[in-house]
């Protein structure tokens, strides 16, 4: 055996030792197995040390076992035969002369594989040629929806699953998860609604798998529970967390950012936002049209209607103005051949609900469309006027509203027609609601819709970035001094930041700015006989003061913090229990990340010496090399140890403190913390790392800072957080009916800086 | 004696009583309920806050993105000393190891200082192709250089100025429309007394403003020869402010207090104070 560490541990500990991880033993609390009920005692008290400084470094992997083991994440296998085929072979194509339109669709439901299939670029739909080969194809057709909810599964199909073995390490949140049945259309992305509405996706996912394991967060809780009862939970183990390997639950921590929002949908408050057009409405439909492909393809099945009658058919949502212009394509697949004088009388439109359906979209009262057998458009009223050009079969047509200019225009096969509606009151048609709507007429009569899970023919994102940047050179133009009359846009912004750097308490940047600004404005003097007024920093006790506590929370010194804050605010923790809990809290997180960070550098080390053993072979300084490394490790392995040991003291203080807290988060976010304790390295799992990151460490320093500048009866804010919390809520108002907030958004502006690092 | 009892007496109105009782009972009951309410008295007693100041207070500003911001600004425009002390003081990893932050800082305030020669000489050591590549910054500068020169020769003898106009500016001057027009309004400030009198575009031309502008143009030119953005964020973020204000209330229909106020002016403002000339920079930081 060349592993030097396996033996030494084998020795230590007999051979059971080298194969269970910390994972393993602390699921076995919970689990209450046999087997490893033997090894409570041990566990509970000297295990965490001797077990977990390197078996799972031998482990290559660690996560198989568990993966296969874990009943909470089958749904990846659930999941994966929901995805709508549209594998590009699925797709409708036109290209392709002589294709039989039915063969594409029949095959819909060949490929089992669902979206693996996506990222391949042999199916015979070819790529718009304006998008080129680099267009991220794959990320469109991720965007299935699933009409399904995300949902466990019983007790018996976890077993399945199980022993199917899941993806092993996988991660639906991780890998693309949150979007792999989210419709997000392309031209969408990055503005406020989308992001609401995404937000709004995961939080129901993770309400979901809350129900489904009936005590929120019982998993967890069982674990931790276990952690400091020796098993005895206070909290009902519900069946499902019986079975729980340790490491699985804590997955959906990713979604649980508890410390800070986005910066973009936290102006939205907790308004829920409506969805997306996703598919045609089979309960708001004339009878004789056939849904079918998922809620996409109409067909119409009935007889010929009368010459005043059509066949219409609304989409399952409204297209909320918010999205500031909204975009939906059809495809014609008719396939009967059609001449120039005999197309189809299909139309394109969109309708409030109260729109007759036996009439064709533009015919009726608060219903606007685009007729295909004659190329005329409809508002309201059964005149069309000459519009575009007919269209028919293999022909796509788009249908774009801006609500910022309350006008639509239609596309066809990619091009952009001229606007077809001007001033389209959509505040006043019922409920303010405008549906994506289509009419047929004949029979034969077949359209597939694209409501943004495919690739649109017409470059809406284009169209999009030309609306936003026409928003943003209107935003360069204004004159700053509505905010500050008599100050330069210059001179606000050095005050916005030295103002801001006085109210934190960055006293030495502070003085350091002032200096500049001062040689800055001296310089700037036309004449030597000018005086230049300087800036009187305030140099107070206060401002030192928040600024070493901030200090000692940013190296992770928590303790020295707090003492800090004891000696100079002792008020100010016993009145806010929140920033007292999360210090406390994160305590114990630097704790876990200290205990993390000496096991990265003994797994660095143990690599490193690997790698010179293979390359220089066994040679006479090998066991030199070994004794030193031994002592080396015996040093890490011995402060590992008690660090472990104080991260479960501390951690049981805290449960014990908290114990009687009513509040669901305080349980939930302790819940979430004490996960971390699972994992042989936490800072390696992404699921759970961002626990630790250090951001967690100024969101602490600052909601504390707060608390003090509070307690001396001084604002919280400072004038620049003013500034970006007034621009959060103006926008959310400026994007509501299709304002022009919807174009822009702080996240915009932020995105442009490079990431900065802590250090 | 209530209200109430008036009433059973026979002394009041049955209605006022009626409607007095009634108000009685709800103050009591929303009493209570402020009684009962959460024990952080702050917004118990509170005035009732306009609805738009409430969505304020919800609304959350997250410190990484603020100090991002900072950090940012005073990289991007130049501040070094502050810059370099905001890192160490907010624990942030300097934003960029860009030994263009002094350089540009330099050249800064030697425009500010109306050293045009010394900046252009630091310009080019900093990027030679900047000024040839970039006609119109080029040309600001050497007006700018024209303005300092007639500035330093007014009531004296204007000769270097002369010279300094016909050798270097105007064979550029000849190049474009409106280097010629900027060129001929320069020249002008040699023939007027530089007092009010002075029409307000040639006040504008002797302004610190124009010193200000052209510095400010010089470094956005270096930041985007060197792929970086023009502009520090921050200024993206005030103008946003502004627009979004001014979008709002010419919508009219948005519920918005009549003065939204950044808060430069309350406590924690900034102040300034009087220097002399001799004190220098010393006493401009008192405790």
């Amino acid at each position: 055996m060349t592993n030097p560490y396996q033996q030494s541990q084998q020795s230590q500990h007999g051979a059971a030792a080298s194969n269970f991880t910390r994972r393993t033993s602390y699921a076995s609390i919970v689990s209450g197995s046999q087997q490893q009920q033997q090894q409570q005692q041990q566990q509970q008290t000297a295990t965490r040390s001797s077990a977990l400084g390197f078996s799972h470094i031998l482990d290559p992997n660690p996560d198989t076992e568990l993966d296969t083991h874990n009943p909470y994440y089958p749904e990846l296998d659930r999941l994966t035969p929901h995805y709508p085929n549209f594998t590009r072979n699925n797709i409708p194509t036109f290209g392709g002369a002589g294709m039989d339109m039915d063969a594409g669709y029949s095959s819909r439901n060949q490929n089992e594989n669902g979206h693996n299939n996506n990222n391949t670029n042999s199916g015979p739909w070819p790529p718009p040629a304006r998008l080129g080969s680099n267009f991220p194809m794959s990320r469109a057709f991720d965007m299935f929806l699933n009409k399904e909810p995300l949902s466990f599964p019983d007790a018996a199909d976890a077993d399945n699953a199980t022993h199917k073995g899941t993806g092993a390490g996988a991660n639906p949140f991780l890998s693309g998860g949150t979007t792999t049945n989210f419709l997000a259309p392309s031209y969408l992305r990055g503005t406020a609604y989308l992001t609401k509405l995404e937000e709004q996706h995961r939080a129901r996912i993770l309400a979901e798998r809350e129900r489904e394991t009936g005590v929120p967060g019982a998993k967890t809780q069982a674990r931790a529970g276990g952690l400091a009862t020796n098993g005895n939970s206070h909290h009902t183990l519900s069946p499902m967390s019986g079975k729980v390997h340790a490491g699985g639950g804590s997955h959906r921590g990713v979604a649980f950012d508890v410390v800070e929002k986005s910066a973009l949908s936290q102006g939205l408050a907790e308004e829920e936002v409506s969805p997306l057009p996703s598919r045609w409405n089979k309960d708001d439909r004339e009878p004789s049209l056939e849904l079918s492909g998922d809620g996409y393809e109409v067909t119409f099945t009935g007889r010929m209607s009368n010459d005043h009658e059509a066949s219409a058919v609304r989409a399952d949502h409204h297209m909320n103005p918010a999205c500031g212009i909204y975009y939906f394509e059809i495809t014609v697949l008719n396939k009967k051949k059609s001449s120039s004088d005999d197309m189809p009388p299909i139309a394109i439109g969109f309708s409030s609900q109260t729109a007759a359906l036996n009439r064709a979209p533009g015919w009726e009262p608060e219903s606007w469309g685009y007729h295909g057998d004659d190329g005329n458009c409809f508002a309201a009223q059964n005149v069309g006027k000459a519009y575009g050009p007919k269209f028919g079969p293999k022909d796509t047509v788009g249908c774009l509203i801006n609500f910022r200019l309350g006008q639509a225009f239609f596309t066809k096969n990619g091009r952009e027609l001229k606007v077809a509606f001007r001033d389209i009151n959509f505040k006043d048609v019922k409920a303010g609601q405008l549906f994506p709507m289509v009419g047929l007429k004949k029979t034969g009569d077949h359209i597939w819709a694209n409501f943004g899970q495919q690739p649109f023919m017409f470059d809406v994102d284009n169209y999009m970035r030309k609306q936003q940047k026409m928003i943003e050179d209107e935003i360069n133009r204004i004159d700053t001094r509505i905010l500050a009359p008599d100050l330069s846009e210059t001179e606000l912004v050095q005050q916005l930041v030295l103002q801001f750097l006085q109210h934190d308490g960055y006293v030495e940047t502070a003085r350091a700015f002032a200096e500049e600004i001062h040689a800055e404005k001296s310089a700037l003097r036309l004449s030597s006989k000018e005086q230049v007024k300087g800036i009187n920093i305030k140099d107070d006790e206060d401002a030192h003061n928040r600024q070493k506590i901030r200090r000692a929370i940013l190296e992770g010194a928590i303790d020295l913090a707090m003492r800090y804050t004891e000696e100079c605010y002792p008020n100010v923790l016993k009145e806010n229990e929140q920033v007292y809990f999360r210090l406390r809290c994160r305590k114990f997180i630097e704790m876990i990340r200290k205990e993390a960070e000496i096991n990265i550098k003994l797994e660095g080390r143990n690599r490193q010496l690997e790698e010179q053993r293979r390359k220089q072979g066994f040679g006479d300084n090998d066991e030199e090399m070994q004794d030193e490394w031994d002592d080396e490790r015996e040093f890490y392995l011995e402060q590992l140890g008690k660090l472990s040991e104080e991260a479960l003291v501390y951690g049981q203080e805290l449960r014990a403190e908290f114990k009687n807290d009513p509040r669901k988060e305080t349980a939930k976010y302790l819940d979430e913390i004490f996960s971390l304790i699972a994992y042989p390295n936490p800072l390696q799992v992404p699921e759970v790392s961002h626990l630790m990151d250090a951001k967690g460490r100024v969101a602490v320093a600052e909601e504390l800072n707060s608390a003090i500048l509070t307690s001396l009866g001084k604002s919280s804010r400072a004038a620049l957080e003013n500034v970006y919390a007034q621009t959060s809520v103006l926008l959310e108002d400026l994007a509501k009916d299709g304002g022009p907030g919807a174009f822009v958004t702080l996240e915009g502006i932020f995105k442009q800086i490079p990431p900065s690092q802590l250090l | 004696m209530s209200n109430w009892q008036a009433f059973q007496q026979g002394h009041l109105d049955p209605d006022f009583a009626f409607r007095e009782h009634i108000f009685a009972q709800f103050r009591q009951a929303a009493q209570r309920q402020s009684q009962a309410g959460p024990m952080n008295s702050s917004t118990a007693t509170a005035a009732p806050k306009h609805a738009f100041e409430v969505r304020l207070g919800d609304t959350k500003t997250p410190k990484n993105d603020i100090n991002a911001l900072i950090l940012d600004y005073l990289t991007m425009e130049g501040y070094p000393g502050a810059a370099a002390n905001f890192s160490k003081e907010a624990n942030l990893a300097p934003q960029q190891e860009d030994p263009s932050i002094k350089t540009r800082q330099e050249i800064q305030h030697a425009i500010h200082s109306g050293d045009i020669e010394t900046a252009i000489t630091a310009l080019n050591d900093l990027d030679p192709d900047i000024l040839d590549k970039d006609p119109e910054l080029h040309f600001s500068l050497l007006r700018l250089q024209l303005v300092e020169l007639i500035r330093q020769c007014y009531g004296g003898d204007i000769g270097p100025a002369l010279d300094f106009a016909t050798q270097q500016v105007a064979p550029r001057a000849s190049m474009n429309e409106q280097f010629r027009i900027d060129l001929e309004r320069a020249m002008s400030l040699l023939f007027f007394d530089h007092d009010s009198k002075l029409s307000p575009e040639l006040q504008a031309l002797l302004s610190s403003d124009l010193r200000r502008k052209t510095a400010t143009k010089v470094n956005e030119a270096v930041l985007v020869r060197q792929d970086q953005r023009r502009e520090a964020a921050i200024r993206a973020l005030v103008r946003m402010r502004a627009w979004a204000e001014s979008s709002a209330r010419s919508s009219k229909k948005k519920d918005l207090p009549s003065d939204l106020d950044i808060g430069l002016n309350g406590e924690n403002a900034v102040e300034f104070q009087e220097l002399t000339e001799t004190n220098g920079h010393e006493p401009m930081i008192t405790t």
